[in-house]
């Protein structure tokens, strides 16, 4: 394993405070409510708060904030590929990068990539790409970066929202905002964008499911699944994510507005 | 993944054979190549498997290892898993080419495995919260021709199939601590039961149409992928959709139902072929590595 020298790290064996607890974690109940007042079996996403261009040197940034999950995206380029083998002569490259700060989750996390790091950043890479257009680039490279700074459930999807708003800020060409939305599914019943208690419990059937989707062009660029499901639920979860993220649209692009309308405003009326 | 380079011409070639249900070498969308599977090829593993899908080669080995259980699941053991890419498989691999690839394909392994019903983790708990049974899956890529997945995990389910885990009796020593003792008799061990382990279906989308167990020419031609790992219960216990294309939302749904068909089918064979094998014995020929 690659020591950091760079920063100062715990020691080797300690260990998180909440293993020595007396009574175990409150497991959520199956039925009823959810703790934050949501329903469940419905297409209850939290309220979203979204502003673009915060960070003055990117060429564009964006961040979000779902419940207690806050993320932020800045997008560099479309700038010369660094490693000049891999230069593309038909279409760009799309880099996508998504780190945790270490204070972000319930244990205190490395800043070197875990496993986890890399196939979320995998997935986002994913995610966005059907979405850029790259062809438009050639040679160059976009870089998206995103940075998880407290994780309270779904970063992915909200990460893939974050990135693809970033991207438009940039002025970055796309074929249509990527919006990302998740879901848990509980037994027999399901709950839309889980905060992190409810990402994770863990009981017979049980399973998260994350969608990337274009809405404009009804068209799925990400798709990923873990735990066990039925096939008929992952295809009725789909189709509540897809709903999910149709309700989450208006927002955005009334984020999105707002910033192009701060950065350029209209000429007065005259 | 190893990728070649195909014309325009055979792009459309490929294209307008798979739209017929006819592909290069005569397969339907649904068929599967020749596989040939064998398990117990390496001796200083627990268990091992080698799978040939077409031409491309998995070998899986497993060593099972004494450790201390996670913090949070004390009366559990655990599965490590590790593809490593070989530079035999194609010049690519070579140095740390292949390590994004061989990391992609771990994760999805862990993800594929991370359920209560896949592997029995309580079974291979020695003594909760002090020793448990951690089996290292380490897979190998010997040849590379499109469908790594599908090969990795059935591989991986022969090589379970296959693991014998010594068994272990634990006494007092003096001092009042923990012993562990292994017993003398090498056949004396605990096998896996492996009725739960998912396979895992590529399904590539080529045109309007999707295609299972693509080889690398079919692979040129798709922009997108999904890959589904089902049980032989139809459970879908992992998707994931890989590619730089997107997927309309109807396209995903009748991929996952024609992944869980086929990866529902595979699992009886499969067991079956297992067990015949298991129960040949000593009287098994064994083809190896140039059969």
């Amino acid at each position: 394993m690659p020591t950091d020298t760079k920063r100062v790290r715990g020691p080797e064996a300690s260990q998180s405070p909440s293993l020595f607890l007396c009574k175990p974690a409150t497991v959520l109940p199956s039925r009823g409510p959810r703790a934050d007042g949501r329903q469940r079996d419905q297409v209850d996403v939290r309220p979203v708060f979204v502003r673009c261009g915060l960070v003055s040197q990117a060429k564009g940034s964006a961040y979000i904030e779902a419940g207690n999950t806050k993320l932020m995206c800045c997008v560099y380029g479309p700038r010369e590929t660094e490693r000049k083998d891999e230069t593309d002569m038909k279409c760009g490259r799309l880099i996508a990068d998504m780190r945790f700060a270490p204070f972000s989750c319930r244990e205190r996390g490395s800043w070197i990539q875990g496993s986890q790091e890399k196939d979320l950043s995998l997935m986002l890479h994913e995610s966005l790409q059907p979405a850029v257009c790259l062809h438009k680039y050639p040679r160059s490279q976009i870089e998206v970066n995103v940075m998880v700074l407290e994780n309270s459930g779904s970063i992915l999807a909200h990460a893939v929202t974050c990135a693809s708003l970033a991207l438009a800020d940039a002025g970055i060409e796309m074929y249509d905002l990527v919006l990302g939305c998740s879901m848990r599914q509980d037994g027999t019943s399901y709950m839309v964008d889980p905060s992190y208690v409810e990402e994770s419990g863990c009981s017979d059937n049980q399973g998260g499911l994350t969608v990337a989707f274009l809405p404009s062009l009804n068209q799925i660029s990400g798709l990923q699944s873990d735990g066990e499901m039925a096939e008929e639920t992952l295809t009725a979860g789909v189709r509540t994510c897809i709903e999910g993220c149709y309700k989450l649209y208006p927002v955005i692009q009334q984020a999105l507005s707002k910033a192009v309308r701060r950065a350029a405003p209209p000429p007065p009326e005259s | 993944m190893a990728t070649v380079q195909v014309s325009e011409a055979e792009k459309v070639y490929i294209l307008h054979g798979i739209r017929d249900d006819l592909r290069v070498d005569g397969r339907g969308c649904e068929d599967y190549r020749h596989m040939e599977i064998e398990t117990d090829v390496v001796s200083n593993t627990d268990g091992s498997a080698k799978v040939t899908l077409g031409h491309t080669a998995v070998l899986v080995g497993i060593k099972a290892d004494i450790g201390k259980p996670r913090p949070g699941v004390p009366n559990e053991g655990y599965l490590e898993f590790f593809v490593d890419c070989s530079a035999n498989a194609t010049p690519e691999f070579e140095g740390r080419g292949g390590e994004e690839l061989g990391t992609e394909l771990s994760n999805t392994l862990y993800k594929v495995f991370n359920n209560k019903h896949s592997v029995d983790l309580k079974s291979l708990c020695i003594s909760a919260g002090e020793h448990c049974w951690v089996l290292y899956v380490d897979v190998l890529l010997l040849q590379c021709d499109g469908n790594l997945y599908d090969a990795i995990s059935v591989a991986i389910k022969a090589a379970l199939f296959n693991t014998k885990i010594p068994k272990v009796h634990i006494s007092a020593d003096e001092e009042g601590g923990k012993e562990i003792e292994l017993s003398d008799d090498p056949y004396d061990c605990m096998r896996l039961d492996v009725e739960n382990v998912p396979c895992i279906v590529t399904l590539c989308k080529v045109g309007h149409r999707h295609v299972v167990d693509v080889t690398l020419q079919e692979k040129a031609c798709s922009v997108a992928s999904l890959i589904i790992s089902v049980t032989h219960t139809g459970t879908v216990t992992c998707t994931r959709k890989v590619g730089g294309g997107s997927l309309d939302p109807e396209s995903i749904f009748e991929m996952t139902e024609a992944g869980k068909r086929v990866g529902k089918a595979l699992h009886a064979p499969l067991m079956k072929l297992l067990q015949q094998e298991e129960s040949l014995g000593k009287t098994r020929q064994k083809v190896g590595f140039l059969g």
